[in-house]
């Protein structure tokens, strides 16, 4: 028999058995749907995560000083090492791998606007940190070369640390005091929201920012003339070169304190990327799959299940279309196509289901570190391909079963 | 023997459910010529329905030779059969055995869907089949809206439309009353007298007795073949 006329056929066992096809094809249904729903939620776990290690900086490592490895030294005082500006100009003439470069100094300071006092991480960065932070402006401007030239004092607030600081009554302009000194605040950043990794220190939203500059105008620190910073901050171009390069700053920066380039103790590396790298997202992503996948197998038993019935019902019939002269092969592709164009049918209904609802939960805006589903089109093919294999698979016993009904007992009469 | 439809040469057929063998035809030799047309009577048990499915080339024999037209049938692939079955022979059941959801003339239409017929000509040759039985107002009424008999023409319809070499009717009277059944009985005897050859199972002496070859089947046996004058 024809394809069409299997097809008719398979929509005609439908329209007369409504309830019991709607039951068995609601099992196929909802499997897809969760195939598609949960592959594109993993997804947005996925890039919660990322999002949240990236808000210190995107693919950013950070150098800090540490004191000579026990190996590389004889002295059982080992020496201690600090970076100075002339080391971040060193590092950032020499990178190769590395693409940004720029030094941090920081402190926990007051911080005074008129009447209101708190205590918070006060940094002295370069221009170069608005972008490696990867922090938006909401109002003003950030830190120029300029500000550094003239060792201008000048700060750009996080939302926090305004909120806290200025809160209604203070914006742009105002003059706020650190460590008594009077600061113009000339910028606020955007909200970054939540970090699921910092370095010591507040969040960025609640940091006041200066230039490096006017930080070590108030005074030498460590007892040392030199201009200290506390970090090297070095971003990469990708984050598969992390690797190479930790090995490139390691060799750049142990050439200027002549320490060993593998000295993990003198020049201490550190990024999100650590973390991130050990997050298991992928396994989350497959046993998404597999979680999806098998709720679809569970629709397929049920298909199976309500078409093995449906041949046992129907042997009559398929005596009947044997005797009037339909091959073996005929009766099995009309109960295998049955079989499948149900599957099909509650399988992309449940892909419009599961579309439908990621839709909807991706347009709701949320807090920070909640995942929203991110569809893919190759998750729809997922889940259509994953379908396609279920429906075959529960298309096949039931078909090979109604092909095996013996005509001459069926089409006795009682 | 030319002209013989069916040619039966020492058929038998053994049964085996579980430990019991049962030995439902004992040594049948039977031919039928075309044109014919034979009542096989015998009573319940007798053997008859079991010979009927062995002619429907529904079941093979366990021994003995099926020859029909002429060809061996146990030469015959299972494809072949089924297409044997589709054009040569016609069946007409005493349950009817129309499918319940397809309509008088979708029923009529069924052994054509299964040899690549178009949709076209299905139609107009079911239509044409349905006229034949005096069925031609109720094309579009599903099996369970016709009457017995009604359903009975519309089986008769179905075997006719291929324009088979031999109508198969097992007990056709069987599920209808006295009155219908004469009537489907008459239209079997006017399918004959324009040339079909009809081989008739029935219990129903009053039935058979109207036919002019008439067979009787006891214990898997022929008893008598007789022919009226």
């Amino acid at each position: 028999m024809v394809l069409v006329e299997a097809i008719r056929q398979a929509f005609r066992t439908l329209r007369t058995e409504k309830l019991r096809s709607f039951l068995t094809m609601f099992g196929v249904l909802w499997g897809t749907a969760s195939v598609v729903f949960l592959v594109s939620w993993g997804l947005g776990v996925q890039a919660m995560m990322e999002a949240g290690y990236s808000r210190a900086g995107k693919n950013l490592m950070q150098a800090w000083p540490g004191v000579i490895g026990e190996q590389f030294t004889p002295a059982t005082d080992r020496r201690e090492l600090w970076f100075t500006t002339a080391d971040v100009t060193a590092v950032r003439e020499q990178v190769r791998i590395i693409d940004a470069v720029a030094g941090e100094a920081r402190m926990w300071s007051t911080v005074v606007f008129r009447e209101k006092t708190f205590s918070t991480d006060v940094r002295g960065v370069e221009p170069a940190q608005t972008e490696l932070r990867g922090v938006r402006m909401a109002a003003g401007r950030g830190i120029s070369r300029a500000d550094l030239d003239h060792r201008r004092r000048v700060a750009v607030l996080g939302t926090e640390a305004r909120r806290r600081l200025l809160g209604a009554r203070g914006g742009i302009g105002s003059w706020i005091r650190i460590k008594g000194q009077p600061f113009q605040v000339i910028g606020i950043h955007a909200r970054v929201g939540t970090q699921l990794w910092r370095d010591q220190g507040e969040e960025l939203d609640a940091q006041v920012w200066i230039p490096l500059t006017a930080f070590f105008a108030f005074g030498p620190r460590f007892g040392s003339d030199a201009d200290i910073v506390n970090t090297i901050l070095l971003r990469l171009r990708d984050r598969r070169d992390y690797d190479d390069a930790k090995r490139e700053a390691r060799a750049i920066i142990g050439r200027r304190l002549r320490v060993s380039a593998t000295d993990e103790e003198a020049v201490r590396i550190a990024s999100s990327l650590d973390q991130l790298r050990k997050l298991p997202l992928e396994q989350t992503s497959t046993v998404l799959l597999l979680l999806g996948t098998t709720t679809l197998l569970i629709g397929g038993i049920g298909i199976l299940t309500m078409m093995l019935d449906s041949v046992q019902e129907r042997r009559q019939e398929i005596g009947v279309r044997l005797a009037v002269g339909a091959r073996r092969r005929d009766i099995l592709g009309q109960f295998f196509l049955e079989t499948f164009v149900m599957t099909a049918l509650g399988g992309l209904a449940g892909i419009a289901l599961g579309v439908a609802g990621c839709r909807v939960l991706a347009s709701f805006e949320t807090a920070d570190l909640i995942p929203l589903p991110i569809l893919r089109a190759e998750i729809v093919f997922i889940a259509l391909g994953v379908m396609t294999g279920v429906g075959i698979a529960s298309g096949i016993i039931p078909a090979w079963r109604a092909a095996k009904v013996d005509p001459s007992v069926t089409l006795r009469a009682e | 023997m030319s002209d013989a439809v069916i040619a039966l040469q020492g058929i038998t057929k053994r049964y085996a459910s579980g430990r019991v063998r049962v030995e439902a035809l004992r040594g049948i030799d039977l031919v039928i010529r075309s044109g014919e047309m034979v009542a096989i009577m015998g009573p319940s048990g007798s053997g008859k329905t079991t010979l009927m499915e062995i002619l429907g080339c529904l079941l093979q024999p366990s021994e003995g030779q099926y020859r029909f037209k002429g060809r061996p049938i146990h030469q015959i692939p299972p494809d072949g059969l089924a297409a044997l079955r589709g054009t040569e022979l016609g069946f007409v059941f005493q349950s009817f055995n129309l499918l319940p959801r397809l309509t008088a003339l979708e029923n009529v239409e069924l052994p054509l869907s299964y040899r690549g017929v178009t949709a076209r000509e299905r139609h107009a040759r079911a239509h044409e089949a349905l006229l034949r039985v005096g069925l031609a107002e109720r094309l579009r009424h599903l099996p369970s809206e016709l009457s017995g008999g009604e359903r009975q023409r519309v089986a008769i319809a179905r075997a006719l439309i291929n324009r088979p070499s031999l109508i198969l009717a097992d007990e056709p009277t069987g599920n209808l009353d006295s009155r219908t059944g004469e009537e489907i009985m008459a239209l079997l005897h006017t399918l004959h007298g324009e040339g079909n050859t009809v081989v008739l199972v029935t219990h129903d002496t009053r039935i058979g007795d109207q036919v002019e070859r008439r067979v009787a089947i006891r214990d898997g046996r022929i008893e008598t073949d007789t022919r009226s004058p």
